[in-house]
């Protein structure tokens, strides 16, 4: 009679624990390796130049990273040099950028003057997408490595501070008045009460400022760069290079890949008393 | 997001009293005011080298000049053009998808790891793949904005699909509609508020990913190649700054036109849970 009820779910949640955990584990990764799979067949059927099979890619990497000396773990320059060089912008332009985004974020979220002074402003630079600024960044700061770690700050910049300002300027007045009736002064007030009250919003800011950073790092080594993954991404494809092209895709997969994980980790953790997060994960 | 709140801004407009409606308005014309007397006072001082900031009075007649040139019109045009055809495929691939996989609970969980994964992958990293893949023409461009905008749409239709009101169900199979009409007629009008918020997000990644391609590829059409071009030939620094700001001004019209579509479409769905 309740047959419409009657999901996979909830036939799942009945069975013992260790049967849960290994479906659980069963659903997340099957799906993958059936991928694998299924791309190994259709790539050696095809023998494509375009699509090499996973294990040729696989081979390919090795060789690519880890076929250095002992000295160096193992690991090649490509490792050294690219992949660190992507890891370090990406890491610094995102700091600058919620840095100075969570500033602004909540001076906007505080004042309300100051906010619809600087709405229509806001509203309209954020409307320009953030990697057509690049050409301008490259003719007013160069080629170097500080134009691109500006142009990664500013790209996260404009998450963080939405983000932010609405976060704090969504905490109920209450809160803020126990800072007063408290007589805080105004850092305890900052520190105490507003980041903590207004931390969901803002950690939903930063991750998504995660994902711009890397995003932006691999743009901006498209352009007159050196060593990067994104330089490297190029040069594979200006050298037709089929196989270090995928390779370097892998890289930048598990790249965002892991950056996802330990933010949203961070997030878990430091969230752990916002039932409404922890609902949603 | 930035489609939301200028909505809200607007409805906040309308909603607030009139004392507090100038006082946003005076305002928020201030800050724009401010913001452009010290551009322009910056700049004609030479407090910042006119080669780098031009005034803000020049950017402006050269934007003029933009917009009157033909060719420039031609490049923004087929920006647009290429916007709506990505926006267009990725809905019509996304949504029957995306309900598929909401309505059926094993396929969500299924699908779940794989979304997952490849949700990390931002689309413009991979434009040199999709140049030795695709080309560098049109196909690519299509491509790799369908691949980007593919995934909220997606997103927004699974969750759509599995949020339909149960009893909603369970009231059509209780007037005898088969399932195909249940889904037609209470899943489908419910979840498309949500299909709809994936659209809207999907629009504004499809205009920055068509952009940013133009941009990195180079290429004879579209404002992207024609911020590039511009930065290449080493010209006047001002075309670059107005070319910026028009692509900014395409994302507002682009907002405001899915915002009216919304407002059209689903006014029914304004006092729903306070989504607005």
């Amino acid at each position: 009679m309740t047959e419409l009820h009657r999901s996979a779910s909830a036939d799942v949640r009945r069975l013992p624990r260790v049967r849960r955990v290994i479906s659980r584990v069963l659903y997340a990764v099957g799906p993958l390796i059936l991928l694998l799979l299924l791309w190994h067949f259709l790539a050696s059927q095809a023998q494509s130049l375009f699509f090499p099979t996973p294990l040729a890619i696989w081979d390919n990497s090795m060789r690519l990273f880890f076929s250095g000396g002992p000295e160096t773990a193992f690991l090649t320059t490509k490792v050294t040099t690219d992949i660190v060089q992507s890891l370090w912008r990406m890491l610094l332009g995102f700091v600058i950028g919620s840095c100075a985004g969570v500033l602004f974020g909540v001076a906007v979220g505080r004042s309300i003057a100051l906010k619809r002074l600087s709405d229509p402003v806001v509203e309209f630079l954020r409307s320009i997408p953030a990697t057509a600024t690049l050409p301008l960044f490259i003719i007013l700061l160069g080629a170097g490595d500080g134009m691109r770690v500006a142009f990664i700050a500013y790209a996260v910049l404009w998450f963080v501070l939405i983000n932010t300002a609405s976060g704090v300027s969504a905490i109920h007045p209450t809160v803020l008045d126990l800072g007063r009736v408290f007589r805080l002064p105004k850092w305890k007030v900052l520190v105490q009460i507003i980041v903590p009250a207004a931390l969901p919003k803002i950690f939903a800011g930063l991750r998504i400022g995660s994902t711009v950073a890397v995003l932006s790092a691999i743009v901006s080594e498209f352009m007159l760069a050196t060593n990067g993954i994104g330089h490297q991404l190029i040069i594979s494809q200006a050298e037709f290079l089929m196989t270090n092209i995928w390779s370097w895709v892998v890289v930048l997969a598990l790249v965002g890949y892991l950056i996802n994980t330990i933010m949203e980790f961070i997030e878990r953790r430091t969230l752990a008393w916002d039932r409404l997060v922890q609902g949603a994960s | 997001m930035s489609e939301k709140s200028s909505i809200r801004t607007r409805s906040r407009l309308r909603a607030v009293a009139g004392g507090e409606r100038i006082h946003i308005v005076l305002l928020g014309t201030a800050g724009i005011a401010v913001l452009l007397v010290t551009l322009e006072v910056v700049s004609r001082l030479g407090l910042v080298n006119e080669r780098f900031l031009p005034p803000f009075s020049t950017v402006v007649v050269v934007l003029g000049q933009l917009l009157a040139d033909e060719s420039f019109r031609a490049d923004v045009a087929s920006t647009l053009v290429t916007w709506a055809a990505a926006l267009a495929v990725s809905a019509v691939v996304a949504i029957p998808l995306g309900l598929l996989l909401g309505l059926s609970d094993r396929s969500y969980r299924l699908s779940r790891t794989v979304i997952e994964l490849v949700r990390t992958m931002p689309a413009v990293a991979l434009v040199p793949l999709a140049i030795l893949l695709i080309g560098q023409g049109f196909e690519m461009k299509l491509t790799l904005a369908v691949y980007a905008a593919m995934w909220p749409i997606l997103f927004n239709s699974i969750y759509g699909a599995r949020g339909v009101d149960p009893k909603a169900k369970e009231m059509g199979r209780s007037f005898g509609l088969s399932r195909a009409a249940i889904i037609r007629r209470i899943s489908v009008p419910s979840a498309a508020p949500f299909i709809f918020t994936g659209v809207r997000i999907s629009s504004s990644i499809v205009l920055i990913v068509i952009i940013t391609v133009e941009l990195i590829t180079g290429g004879a059409q579209g404002l992207g190649s024609f911020i590039a071009r511009q930065r290449a030939l080493g010209g006047d620094i001002s075309l670059v700054y107005a070319a910026i700001l028009v692509t900014g001004l395409l994302g507002l019209f682009i907002n405001s036109l899915i915002g009216v579509v919304d407002r059209r479409l689903f006014a029914w769905n304004q006092t729903k849970g306070g989504r607005r």
